[in-house]
Protein backbone atom coordinates (compact mmCIF):
# COMPACT_ATOMS: atom_id res chain seq x y z
CA UNK A 1 0.00 0.00 0.00
CA UNK A 2 1.41 4.12 -0.82
CA UNK A 3 0.88 6.08 1.41
CA UNK A 4 -0.43 9.95 0.16
CA UNK A 5 3.12 11.27 1.28
CA UNK A 6 5.27 8.91 -1.28
CA UNK A 7 2.80 9.51 -3.95
CA UNK A 8 3.31 13.25 -3.70
CA UNK A 9 7.16 13.03 -3.27
CA UNK A 10 7.11 10.73 -7.00
CA UNK A 11 4.84 13.38 -8.45
CA UNK A 12 7.00 16.10 -7.29
CA UNK A 13 9.94 14.36 -8.93
CA UNK A 14 8.53 13.40 -12.37
CA UNK A 15 7.52 17.13 -12.72
CA UNK A 16 10.69 18.60 -11.83
CA UNK A 17 12.37 16.10 -13.96
CA UNK A 18 9.77 17.24 -16.95
CA UNK A 19 10.65 20.67 -16.06
CA UNK A 20 14.47 20.28 -16.10
CA UNK A 21 14.51 18.13 -19.75
CA UNK A 22 12.56 20.83 -20.89
CA UNK A 23 14.64 23.73 -20.06
CA UNK A 24 17.57 21.62 -21.22
CA UNK A 25 16.27 21.27 -24.79
CA UNK A 26 15.27 24.97 -24.82
CA UNK A 27 18.54 25.56 -23.71
CA UNK A 28 20.57 23.61 -25.75
CA UNK A 29 18.38 23.74 -28.76
CA UNK A 30 19.36 27.26 -29.41
CA UNK A 31 21.75 26.84 -32.13
CA UNK A 32 19.98 24.05 -33.82
CA UNK A 33 17.18 25.99 -35.79
CA UNK A 34 18.76 27.59 -38.64
CA UNK A 35 17.06 29.47 -40.36
CA UNK A 36 17.56 30.31 -44.08
CA UNK A 37 18.75 34.04 -44.00
CA UNK A 38 18.40 35.13 -47.99
CA UNK A 39 17.72 38.35 -49.70
CA UNK A 40 15.49 38.58 -52.83
CA UNK A 41 15.06 41.96 -54.52
CA UNK A 42 11.47 43.43 -53.80
CA UNK A 43 8.91 43.31 -56.71
CA UNK A 44 11.26 40.52 -58.49
CA UNK A 45 8.83 38.26 -60.36
CA UNK A 46 10.68 34.68 -60.05
CA UNK A 47 8.60 33.78 -63.31
CA UNK A 48 10.35 35.85 -65.34
CA UNK A 49 13.50 34.11 -64.61
CA UNK A 50 13.40 30.77 -66.41
CA UNK A 51 16.76 30.24 -68.00
CA UNK A 52 19.98 31.07 -66.08
CA UNK A 53 23.99 30.97 -66.56
CA UNK A 54 25.80 29.21 -63.73
CA UNK A 55 28.93 30.41 -63.20
CA UNK A 56 32.01 28.09 -62.19
CA UNK A 57 31.96 28.20 -58.22
CA UNK A 58 34.82 29.84 -56.12
CA UNK A 59 36.52 26.80 -54.58
CA UNK A 60 37.61 27.98 -50.63
CA UNK A 61 37.71 24.40 -49.15
CA UNK A 62 40.95 22.02 -49.55
CA UNK A 63 38.93 19.86 -51.76
CA UNK A 64 40.35 20.80 -55.01
CA UNK A 65 36.78 19.39 -56.72
CA UNK A 66 34.56 20.48 -53.96
CA UNK A 67 33.18 23.91 -56.48
CA UNK A 68 32.91 21.22 -59.67
CA UNK A 69 31.16 19.12 -57.37
CA UNK A 70 28.34 21.59 -55.87
CA UNK A 71 27.98 23.90 -58.95
CA UNK A 72 27.01 20.50 -60.95
CA UNK A 73 24.27 19.81 -57.68
CA UNK A 74 22.99 23.22 -58.12
CA UNK A 75 22.58 23.05 -61.96
CA UNK A 76 20.77 19.47 -61.50
CA UNK A 77 18.67 20.77 -59.03
CA UNK A 78 17.19 24.16 -61.42
CA UNK A 79 16.71 21.58 -63.62
CA UNK A 80 14.88 19.58 -62.15
CA UNK A 81 12.98 22.42 -61.33
CA UNK A 82 12.14 22.93 -64.81
CA UNK A 83 14.62 26.13 -65.15
CA UNK A 84 16.17 26.21 -68.14
CA UNK A 85 20.17 25.63 -67.15
CA UNK A 86 22.75 27.13 -70.16
CA UNK A 87 25.31 23.92 -70.76
CA UNK A 88 28.52 24.59 -68.53
CA UNK A 89 30.71 24.06 -71.41
CA UNK A 90 29.37 27.01 -73.30
CA UNK A 91 29.86 29.30 -70.12
CA UNK A 92 32.91 28.52 -69.80
CA UNK A 93 34.35 28.92 -73.73
CA UNK A 94 32.26 32.54 -73.25
CA UNK A 95 34.50 33.38 -70.07
CA UNK A 96 37.26 32.31 -71.96
CA UNK A 97 36.61 34.44 -74.74
CA UNK A 98 35.43 37.27 -72.78
CA UNK A 99 39.19 37.06 -70.82
CA UNK A 100 37.70 37.00 -67.62
CA UNK A 101 40.53 35.87 -65.67
CA UNK A 102 39.17 35.34 -61.90
CA UNK A 103 35.48 34.24 -61.21
CA UNK A 104 35.78 37.32 -58.42
CA UNK A 105 36.58 40.05 -60.83
CA UNK A 106 33.58 39.79 -62.34
CA UNK A 107 32.54 43.24 -63.41
CA UNK A 108 28.51 44.57 -64.01
CA UNK A 109 29.29 44.74 -67.45
CA UNK A 110 30.25 41.23 -67.73
CA UNK A 111 27.36 40.64 -66.04
CA UNK A 112 25.27 41.96 -68.92
CA UNK A 113 27.19 40.77 -72.07
CA UNK A 114 27.02 36.83 -70.95
CA UNK A 115 23.24 37.75 -70.50
CA UNK A 116 23.11 38.85 -73.85
CA UNK A 117 25.44 36.31 -75.45
CA UNK A 118 23.73 33.05 -73.99
CA UNK A 119 20.44 34.83 -73.89
CA UNK A 120 19.37 34.18 -70.00
CA UNK A 121 17.62 35.86 -67.78
CA UNK A 122 19.76 35.44 -65.13
CA UNK A 123 23.48 34.78 -64.24
CA UNK A 124 24.20 33.27 -60.91
CA UNK A 125 27.60 32.90 -59.17
CA UNK A 126 28.50 31.28 -55.76
CA UNK A 127 31.04 29.74 -53.95
CA UNK A 128 32.34 26.79 -51.55
CA UNK A 129 33.12 27.73 -47.83
CA UNK A 130 33.66 24.53 -46.79
CA UNK A 131 33.14 20.82 -47.82
CA UNK A 132 34.35 18.26 -45.85
CA UNK A 133 33.76 15.77 -43.39
CA UNK A 134 34.31 17.42 -39.88
CA UNK A 135 35.43 15.07 -36.58
CA UNK A 136 34.15 16.26 -33.32
CA UNK A 137 35.46 14.81 -30.44
CA UNK A 138 33.96 11.19 -31.01
CA UNK A 139 32.05 11.41 -33.87
CA UNK A 140 32.39 12.54 -37.63
CA UNK A 141 30.08 14.27 -39.34
CA UNK A 142 29.46 16.09 -43.07
CA UNK A 143 29.96 19.71 -43.26
CA UNK A 144 29.27 21.88 -46.15
CA UNK A 145 28.58 25.56 -46.91
CA UNK A 146 28.08 27.65 -49.62
CA UNK A 147 27.28 31.04 -50.72
CA UNK A 148 24.91 31.97 -54.17
CA UNK A 149 24.50 35.44 -55.74
CA UNK A 150 21.77 35.64 -58.32
CA UNK A 151 22.18 38.86 -60.80
CA UNK A 152 19.09 40.23 -63.45
CA UNK A 153 21.10 39.47 -67.01
CA UNK A 154 19.16 43.03 -68.21
CA UNK A 155 21.17 45.28 -65.51
CA UNK A 156 23.34 43.29 -63.35
CA UNK A 157 21.35 43.77 -60.33
CA UNK A 158 21.80 41.40 -57.44
CA UNK A 159 17.94 39.89 -57.46
CA UNK A 160 18.91 36.98 -55.07
CA UNK A 161 21.32 36.02 -52.40
CA UNK A 162 21.89 33.61 -50.02
CA UNK A 163 24.42 31.93 -47.81
CA UNK A 164 23.89 28.97 -45.80
CA UNK A 165 25.43 25.82 -44.33
CA UNK A 166 24.81 22.44 -42.46
CA UNK A 167 24.77 22.41 -39.18
CA UNK A 168 27.35 19.96 -37.60
CA UNK A 169 26.29 16.16 -35.90
CA UNK A 170 22.34 15.94 -35.20
CA UNK A 171 20.74 15.18 -31.60
CA UNK A 172 21.19 11.33 -32.70
CA UNK A 173 24.49 11.15 -33.85
CA UNK A 174 25.97 13.55 -31.03
CA UNK A 175 24.83 11.24 -28.27
CA UNK A 176 24.20 7.71 -30.06
CA UNK A 177 26.93 7.52 -32.54
CA UNK A 178 24.14 7.12 -35.00
CA UNK A 179 24.86 7.30 -39.10
CA UNK A 180 24.20 10.41 -40.55
CA UNK A 181 23.74 11.37 -44.13
CA UNK A 182 27.10 11.30 -46.36
CA UNK A 183 28.54 14.44 -47.73
CA UNK A 184 27.24 13.86 -51.21
CA UNK A 185 23.56 13.80 -49.67
CA UNK A 186 24.09 16.70 -47.31
CA UNK A 187 25.31 19.03 -50.07
CA UNK A 188 21.89 17.55 -52.13
CA UNK A 189 19.56 18.24 -49.15
CA UNK A 190 21.43 22.03 -48.23
CA UNK A 191 21.70 23.17 -52.34
CA UNK A 192 17.65 21.85 -52.44
CA UNK A 193 17.07 24.07 -49.29
CA UNK A 194 18.74 27.11 -50.41
CA UNK A 195 17.20 26.64 -53.67
CA UNK A 196 13.68 26.49 -52.01
CA UNK A 197 13.78 29.91 -51.08
CA UNK A 198 13.43 31.34 -54.73
CA UNK A 199 12.08 28.47 -56.78
CA UNK B 1 11.05 16.93 1.70
CA UNK B 2 10.81 21.04 1.64
CA UNK B 3 14.85 20.57 1.85
CA UNK B 4 15.03 18.21 -1.65
CA UNK B 5 12.84 20.75 -3.39
CA UNK B 6 15.17 23.59 -2.71
CA UNK B 7 17.83 21.28 -3.45
CA UNK B 8 16.37 20.12 -6.82
CA UNK B 9 15.52 23.50 -8.01
CA UNK B 10 18.95 25.02 -7.27
CA UNK B 11 20.72 21.96 -9.10
CA UNK B 12 18.62 23.14 -12.33
CA UNK B 13 18.72 26.76 -12.22
CA UNK B 14 22.72 26.07 -11.74
CA UNK B 15 23.18 24.37 -15.04
CA UNK B 16 20.61 26.41 -16.42
CA UNK B 17 22.68 29.23 -16.13
CA UNK B 18 25.78 27.25 -16.80
CA UNK B 19 24.69 26.36 -19.78
CA UNK B 20 23.02 29.80 -21.02
CA UNK B 21 25.46 31.97 -19.85
CA UNK B 22 28.91 29.91 -21.86
CA UNK B 23 28.13 32.92 -25.40
CA UNK B 24 27.93 35.85 -23.06
CA UNK B 25 30.90 37.91 -24.64
CA UNK B 26 29.63 40.89 -25.71
CA UNK B 27 30.52 42.78 -28.76
CA UNK B 28 32.91 46.26 -28.52
CA UNK B 29 31.09 48.45 -31.01
CA UNK B 30 30.73 51.97 -31.65
CA UNK B 31 28.55 53.99 -33.90
CA UNK B 32 28.59 57.96 -34.44
CA UNK B 33 25.87 59.21 -32.99
CA UNK B 34 25.83 62.34 -34.85
CA UNK B 35 25.21 60.12 -38.54
CA UNK B 36 21.80 59.21 -40.04
CA UNK B 37 22.27 55.38 -41.51
CA UNK B 38 18.71 56.00 -43.50
CA UNK B 39 21.09 58.23 -45.98
CA UNK B 40 23.19 55.03 -46.31
CA UNK B 41 21.43 52.96 -49.29
CA UNK B 42 24.38 51.52 -51.45
CA UNK B 43 27.54 50.04 -50.34
CA UNK B 44 30.98 49.08 -50.94
CA UNK B 45 32.36 45.40 -49.16
CA UNK B 46 36.07 45.31 -49.66
CA UNK B 47 38.26 42.60 -49.32
CA UNK B 48 39.07 41.70 -46.06
CA UNK B 49 42.31 41.72 -43.81
CA UNK B 50 42.96 38.06 -43.66
CA UNK B 51 45.63 37.85 -40.82
CA UNK B 52 44.95 33.86 -39.79
CA UNK B 53 46.70 30.99 -41.32
CA UNK B 54 43.46 30.49 -43.54
CA UNK B 55 44.07 31.52 -46.58
CA UNK B 56 40.61 32.04 -47.10
CA UNK B 57 39.01 32.70 -44.17
CA UNK B 58 39.07 36.66 -45.57
CA UNK B 59 36.83 35.60 -48.47
CA UNK B 60 35.03 33.72 -46.74
CA UNK B 61 33.64 36.50 -44.32
CA UNK B 62 33.54 38.47 -46.87
CA UNK B 63 30.83 36.85 -48.64
CA UNK B 64 29.13 36.18 -45.69
CA UNK B 65 28.92 40.15 -44.93
CA UNK B 66 27.54 40.58 -48.19
CA UNK B 67 24.83 38.13 -47.99
CA UNK B 68 23.91 39.37 -44.28
CA UNK B 69 23.92 42.81 -45.61
CA UNK B 70 21.54 42.54 -48.57
CA UNK B 71 18.98 39.71 -46.10
CA UNK B 72 18.93 42.56 -43.68
CA UNK B 73 17.29 45.02 -46.34
CA UNK B 74 19.01 47.43 -45.36
CA UNK B 75 21.39 48.57 -48.18
CA UNK B 76 22.36 46.95 -51.75
CA UNK B 77 25.81 45.78 -51.84
CA UNK B 78 28.28 46.65 -55.16
CA UNK B 79 29.16 43.24 -57.17
CA UNK B 80 32.51 42.28 -55.91
CA UNK B 81 33.95 42.14 -58.75
CA UNK B 82 33.00 45.88 -59.37
CA UNK B 83 34.98 46.14 -56.21
CA UNK B 84 38.36 44.56 -57.50
CA UNK B 85 38.28 46.40 -60.79
CA UNK B 86 38.32 50.12 -58.86
CA UNK B 87 40.61 49.15 -56.55
CA UNK B 88 42.72 47.90 -59.26
CA UNK B 89 42.29 51.16 -61.61
CA UNK B 90 42.77 53.63 -58.59
CA UNK B 91 45.92 51.16 -57.87
CA UNK B 92 45.19 51.19 -54.59
CA UNK B 93 47.95 48.33 -53.24
CA UNK B 94 47.33 47.97 -49.91
CA UNK B 95 43.24 47.90 -49.02
CA UNK B 96 44.47 47.37 -45.13
CA UNK B 97 45.55 51.19 -45.07
CA UNK B 98 43.55 53.02 -46.75
CA UNK B 99 43.33 56.86 -46.58
CA UNK B 100 40.62 59.36 -46.62
CA UNK B 101 41.30 60.27 -50.45
CA UNK B 102 41.56 56.60 -51.33
CA UNK B 103 38.34 55.97 -49.96
CA UNK B 104 36.85 59.11 -51.34
CA UNK B 105 38.19 57.68 -54.30
CA UNK B 106 36.68 54.60 -54.15
CA UNK B 107 33.51 56.07 -53.02
CA UNK B 108 33.01 57.87 -56.25
CA UNK B 109 34.19 55.17 -58.53
CA UNK B 110 31.39 52.87 -56.99
CA UNK B 111 28.85 55.26 -56.65
CA UNK B 112 28.34 54.28 -52.99
CA UNK B 113 27.91 56.16 -50.21
CA UNK B 114 29.72 54.14 -47.73
CA UNK B 115 32.20 51.29 -47.96
CA UNK B 116 32.49 48.25 -45.65
CA UNK B 117 36.73 47.27 -44.59
CA UNK B 118 37.78 45.46 -41.65
CA UNK B 119 40.07 42.33 -40.83
CA UNK B 120 39.38 38.25 -39.43
CA UNK B 121 41.90 37.86 -37.21
CA UNK B 122 41.07 34.33 -35.84
CA UNK B 123 39.48 31.70 -38.10
CA UNK B 124 40.50 28.04 -36.54
CA UNK B 125 40.82 25.49 -33.64
CA UNK B 126 41.97 27.04 -30.42
CA UNK B 127 43.55 24.26 -28.60
CA UNK B 128 43.50 23.89 -24.79
CA UNK B 129 45.64 20.54 -23.31
CA UNK B 130 43.41 17.75 -25.75
CA UNK B 131 40.48 19.54 -26.64
CA UNK B 132 40.20 22.11 -29.38
CA UNK B 133 36.88 24.28 -30.61
CA UNK B 134 36.28 26.77 -33.81
CA UNK B 135 37.17 30.32 -32.76
CA UNK B 136 36.03 33.34 -34.75
CA UNK B 137 37.73 37.07 -34.56
CA UNK B 138 36.27 39.28 -36.65
CA UNK B 139 36.99 43.24 -37.11
CA UNK B 140 34.53 45.53 -39.64
CA UNK B 141 34.54 48.98 -40.05
CA UNK B 142 32.03 51.35 -41.96
CA UNK B 143 33.61 54.64 -43.36
CA UNK B 144 31.58 57.20 -45.41
CA UNK B 145 33.39 57.95 -48.81
CA UNK B 146 32.23 61.62 -48.17
CA UNK B 147 33.87 62.48 -45.00
CA UNK B 148 36.37 59.51 -45.22
CA UNK B 149 35.35 59.58 -41.58
CA UNK B 150 34.48 56.07 -39.96
CA UNK B 151 31.08 56.02 -38.67
CA UNK B 152 30.28 52.64 -37.13
CA UNK B 153 32.88 49.46 -35.71
CA UNK B 154 33.07 46.39 -34.67
CA UNK B 155 35.17 43.69 -33.15
CA UNK B 156 33.87 40.39 -32.22
CA UNK B 157 34.73 37.01 -31.24
CA UNK B 158 32.47 33.92 -30.92
CA UNK B 159 33.42 30.18 -30.55
CA UNK B 160 36.17 28.91 -28.61
CA UNK B 161 36.24 26.66 -25.42
CA UNK B 162 32.81 27.34 -23.36
CA UNK B 163 32.40 25.49 -20.52
CA UNK B 164 30.30 22.23 -22.12
CA UNK B 165 33.61 22.21 -24.23
CA UNK B 166 36.08 22.47 -21.53
CA UNK B 167 34.54 20.07 -19.22
CA UNK B 168 32.78 17.79 -21.36
CA UNK B 169 34.33 17.82 -24.31
CA UNK B 170 31.55 18.64 -26.71
CA UNK B 171 31.47 21.49 -28.98
CA UNK B 172 28.35 22.00 -30.04
CA UNK B 173 28.42 24.24 -33.32
CA UNK B 174 30.64 24.24 -36.59
CA UNK B 175 33.16 26.72 -37.62
CA UNK B 176 30.75 27.59 -40.47
CA UNK B 177 27.87 28.49 -37.59
CA UNK B 178 30.06 30.37 -35.73
CA UNK B 179 31.52 32.03 -38.57
CA UNK B 180 27.35 32.78 -39.87
CA UNK B 181 26.63 33.75 -36.04
CA UNK B 182 29.45 36.18 -35.43
CA UNK B 183 28.90 38.07 -38.80
CA UNK B 184 25.07 38.08 -38.40
CA UNK B 185 25.52 39.62 -34.78
CA UNK B 186 28.21 42.66 -36.48
CA UNK B 187 25.53 43.14 -38.94
CA UNK B 188 22.93 42.80 -36.44
CA UNK B 189 24.19 45.80 -34.56
CA UNK B 190 23.86 48.41 -37.74
CA UNK B 191 20.42 47.01 -37.80
CA UNK B 192 19.39 47.44 -34.46
CA UNK B 193 20.61 50.84 -34.89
Amino acid sequence: MIDTNTKEKSFFYIRALLVFFFLMTCVSGCTLSNGIKHYIRPGLDINNINKVAVLPFENFTADRFAADKIKSLVVIDLLSRGIDVVEPGEVMVLLREMKVRSLESITSENIEQIGKILKVQAVMTGSVGVFKVSRGVEVSYPEVSISLIMYEAENSDIIWSTWHTTGGADFWTRHFGAEGNTLDETAKILISDVLDTIY
Amino acid sequence: MKLYKKYILTFMILVTGMLSGCGGNSPIYHISPDVDFSFFKNVAVLPLDNLTNDKAAGEIVKQLVISELLASGLVDVVIPGEVMSSISELGIQNISSLNKSQIKALGNALNVEAVIIGSVDQYGDVKLGNLSAPEVTITLMMADVESGNIIWSITLTRGGLDFMARHFGASSETMSEIVQGVVREAIQTLFEY
